[in-house]
């Protein structure tokens, strides 16, 4: 390994990305937006009414009424085929409909709001029309570190090592091998472990500073704490952006298109988006998906990121999924320098 | 000069490829051999798919071949000696992109920290005339300019062995003859060269040697002066007029004085002939005789092109059937 091919290459990988506007944009200000956007959609406030309908017929009108006392329900009164299309749509989480005089609730449970819906309406319903129900006070958690953006922006942070490794290692190194210039470089005395090395330095620096820029927006706009290690948190970051470096070369060493590696990189990436931890905790997941949750890098790499920034950790909290992670990364890079297809 | 395995700076026994894409098969080259000594300037000739590049890129470690010896300054690739063979030669392949953003000095200092000795970045902008556009991008130069940073690339190494891949398609004729000097001062230095065209004046002025190949086979081999004299005949005379193929036969050509060969069509006849001034007046005076209506007539020198055209009765290009 000869550290001046290794700076050569990283330099020339490093100034590529830098003078293109739309990449430096994605890198760093679609992870901000997205921050932006949900940080404001999920704001903590008042408790949200839960949308019922009641089925028109019989005596619906006093059902209605009844339901209608309880604050935390959105009643309306639909025709039988309105009601079973605001329930397929989810407009609604759960529709009433009255059997001779006997009340039935019809939910989907697969639907998180269902049983909410049900609870409401079967304490309604048990009180009866006069009764006050005693009410309790109600607390909305609002402090900084236990809000939704709290959990939200060490998600985001762990997407973005996704992102850069995905886009910025995998896609590039396809479109180098489409222009024939992996096959120049090649013919070169470079090493290919010097050319790999240097490419995934020059695209990887940038991740530390993206990942400032994440944890920085969130303290000056919504006051998300930093509680935990800087060190840890450091370390967590360039061992994650390797793993997912390493999983972006594994993945382009083979494809010969950019169809072909976008295909690839949507199978890898589209799970882990939805599962890995980003939008919500893995541990409400059950049973394979769950398993299937627990074998992404991301998944772990959010949760010691979440550890570390709002538990707070220090680095010996974090050492096992560090480890994993680093050894994740190697294991990607060895099989990607033996597969590795120059043209 | 008889090369023998030792002292070449190629040597190619046996050469075959072929490339299969489902239930193709191509064969891109079929038994080649080929030795280039060192000092050379070699020129492979052939028409689109002859397996020039297929031959060069063999050469250069890119493409493995099915059978066959390659011997590269006197080693073989994948035995342990690859990055010798790498940084003692220079390579222009037929079509390469660097990287859009970098600017042409930045290209040329990433290529030459891959090196472990070599040639000063200003030396070789100089070389190439690049040095005012040495801070242009990439996506900035034209196609011209892109060609000779490409070259560039190939000689930063300083490399005793240089392989060229089209060097001078799409350069203006300027450029051209610049990429020419570029050559003849790299074999003045004692470097060996290799590299495909399909100008024939190109390889008539710049190559000792040359290889004609069609069908991934050598055809014909020597220096461009051996080769256009195996004709027998230094100069072709063409006529253009009409009716020459109803009214005069192919063996009365053959017959008129100092005609070596003969192409007839009804509005066109090439002669190959040993001696224009005993050739020409005895062909006009068959033509008039005919009452053969003559429109253009010209005489030139033979090229490569008519040995190709000799050998294998099709024209190198298409479009230089004219
Ligand atoms: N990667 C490949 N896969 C399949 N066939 C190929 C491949 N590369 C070359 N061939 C085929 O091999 C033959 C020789 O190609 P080659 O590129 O060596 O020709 P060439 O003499 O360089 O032609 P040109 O003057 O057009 O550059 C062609 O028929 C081509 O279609
Ligand atoms: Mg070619």
């Amino acid at each position: 390994m000869r550290a001046r091919v290794l700076l050569a290459v990283a330099r020339t990988t490093f100034r590529e990305f830098w003078r293109s506007p739309e990449a430096v944009f994605w890198t760093y200000g679609f992870p901000v937006l997205m921050a932006v956007v949900l940080g404001f959609s999920f704001q903590p406030g008042e408790l949200p009414k839960v949308p019922v309908a009641v089925v028109a017929g019989g005596d619906a009108v006093a059902l209605l009424t009844t339901l209608g006392q309880e604050p935390r329900l959105a009643v309306q009164l639909l025709s039988p085929a309105d009601a079973d299309q605001a329930l397929a749509r989810g407009r609604v989480a759960l529709l009433v409909r009255l059997d001779g005089a006997s009340p039935v609730l019809r939910t989907d449970p697969t639907r998180p709001e269902a049983e909410v819906a049900r609870l409401l309406v079967e304490r309604r319903l048990l009180a009866g029309p006069e009764t006050t129900l005693p009410t309790m006070r109600n607390e909305v958690e609002d402090r900084p570190g236990a809000r939704y953006i709290d959990f939200l922006i060490p998600g985001l942070i762990g997407l973005n090592l996704l992102g850069a490794g995905m886009w910025g290692v995998g896609f590039n190194l396809v479109q180098m091998r489409t222009q024939h210039l992996l096959r120049r470089l090649a013919v070169t005395p470079m090493r290919h472990r010097e050319f790999l090395a240097g490419y995934l330095l020059g695209r990887m620096v940038l991740v530390v500073p993206e990942a400032v820029t994440i944890v920085l927006f969130g303290h000056l706009v919504w006051d998300v704490p930093f509680r935990g290690s800087l060190l840890a948190t450091a370390l967590l970051v360039a061992v994650g952006a390797f793993a997912f470096a390493g999983l972006g070369c594994l993945l382009a060493t083979r494809a010969r298109t950019i169809e072909g590696i976008a295909g690839l990189m949507n199978l890898f990436q589209l799970p882990m988006w939805l599962l890995g931890g980003v939008f919500f905790d893995v541990e409400r997941l059950t049973g394979v998906v769950r398993w299937a949750a627990e074998a992404m890098p991301l998944t772990h790499i959010n949760r010691a990121l979440r550890d570390v920034m709002l538990a707070p950790g220090t680095l010996l909290d974090v050492t096992v999924p560090l480890l994993g992670l680093l050894g994740f990364a190697l294991a990607c890079f060895w099989l990607a320098l033996r597969w590795f297809r120059w043209q | 000069m008889k090369a023998t395995a030792a002292d070449a700076a190629i040597d190619l026994r046996g050469l075959r490829k072929t490339y299969r894409k489902g239930k193709q098969t191509t064969v891109a080259v079929d038994g080649l051999d080929l030795v280039v000594p060192r000092g050379e300037v070699f020129g492979l000739l052939g028409p689109n798919g002859a397996g020039k590049t297929t031959t060069i890129e063999v050469c250069e470690g890119l493409t493995v071949p099915d059978a066959g010896s390659v011997r590269i300054l006197g080693r073989e690739w994948r035995t342990g000696h690859d990055d010798a063979i790498r940084s003692r030669i220079g390579v222009c392949l037929q079509e390469t992109k660097f990287h859009e953003k970098a600017t042409v000095r930045e290209t040329l200092e990433l290529f030459a920290a891959f090196f472990p000795s070599g040639r000063a970045v200003d030396a070789v902008l100089d070389v190439v005339s690049l040095r005012e556009k040495a801070h242009a991008r990439q996506s900035t130069l034209s196609g011209g300019q892109r060609q000779r940073l490409a070259v560039a690339t190939a000689l930063l190494g300083d490399p005793d062995l240089l392989f060229l891949d089209e060097p001078t398609t799409g350069l203006d004729p300027q450029s051209r003859r610049q990429l020419w000097d570029v050559v003849r001062s790299f074999k003045a230095a004692g470097g060996t060269a290799v590299l495909t065209t399909h100008a024939m004046d190109e390889a008539q002025q710049l190559c000792d040697r040359v290889a004609i190949i069609d069908r991934g086979k050598v055809i014909a081999l020597g220096s461009p002066t051996d080769l256009i004299r195996s004709l027998g005949a230094e100069h072709l005379v063409e006529i253009d007029g009409e009716h020459f193929a109803e009214r005069i036969a192919a063996a009365e050509l053959t017959a008129l004085p100092d005609v070596v060969a003969h192409e007839l069509s009804p509005a066109r006849v090439v002669l190959t002939v040993r001696s224009v001034h005993t050739a020409l007046p005895a062909v006009l005076a068959l033509a008039r005789q005919r009452q053969v209506e003559i429109h253009g007539l010209a005489t030139r020198h033979a090229t490569l092109e008519d040995v190709f055209v000799h050998l294998t009765g099709r024209h190198l290009r298409e479009d230089s059937k004219s």
